[in-house]
């Protein structure tokens, strides 16, 4: 019998990897207005919030990754419910930037 | 969506600690736990896809002929995005539970109606796209 039968573990891996790489293309259009000549400070604001949202998104990732890595694999708890915490704050700060 | 307040645990603490109380039956074989957590992060990437809809909405669309039409457009996508994370985060700590409680897993209206919603949306842009082309 292998250690992990259907690979669930590195499924869930690279699902978690999937979703950062959709979080970079959010987080990567939220900052995008920032770089046009008539951005204001408001902005900004949207840009830096979205881009330290995307690292943290990221260091979840990271840490979750680690939790399916030991034998048998950690369900996931906490990081769960933060990841969809995010997402949700990064829908909040998208409306803002569209209502500026 | 907000009420499945049984035995007493409240909503959020079952979002933050679904493994906690109360611990009947088995501990559900890992695979399971995995699969829950592969469909939350599904949906997950649902929430995204809308909020990237929306933001490229807002920047890439010309001016509407209606006034504000396109930010509209955009709200209502990153909206209906956050309502999906919030929505991911709330099945899978119920689906998480039920398996604990070696209870059946939650039924859930929320896919069907995502879907009406969407494609909803989507006939009414092509109907004013085509009113535009024939006008």
């Amino acid at each position: 019998m292998t250690a992990d039968p259907g690979a669930s573990a590195e499924r869930t891996r690279l699902a978690w990897r999937r979703t950062g790489l959709s979080a970079a293309a959010v987080a990567l259009l939220a900052a995008r207005p920032a770089f046009s000549p008539a951005a204001g400070p408001g902005t900004y604001l949207v840009a830096a919030g979205a881009l330290a949202g995307w690292a943290a998104l990221v260091a979840l990732a990271y840490r979750r990754a680690r939790g399916l890595r030991l034998q048998p694999p950690r369900p996931g708890q906490r990081t769960i419910t933060a990841y969809a915490g995010i997402t949700v704050a990064f829908a909040i700060l998208a409306t803002v930037l569209v209502t500026l | 969506m907000f009420t499945s307040l049984v035995d007493n645990q409240p909503v959020l603490d079952q979002w933050f600690n679904p493994q906690k109380t109360p611990v009947v039956g088995e501990k559900p074989d890992y695979r399971f736990s995995l699969a829950n957590e592969r469909t939350f992060l599904a949906w997950i990437r649902t929430a995204l896809a809308l909020l990237a809809g929306g933001l490229a909405c807002a920047q890439f669309l010309p001016p509407l002929p209606i006034a504000h039409l396109r930010e509209g457009i955009a709200i209502a996508l990153l909206l209906l995005g956050g309502v999906v994370a919030l929505r991911a985060v709330d099945h899978w700590a119920r689906t998480e539970r039920a398996m604990r409680l070696g209870a059946d897993l939650p039924k859930s209206r929320f896919p069907a109606i995502l879907a009406l919603v969407v494609a909803f949306g989507a006939l009414l842009l092509v109907a004013a796209v085509v009113i535009k082309a024939v006008g």
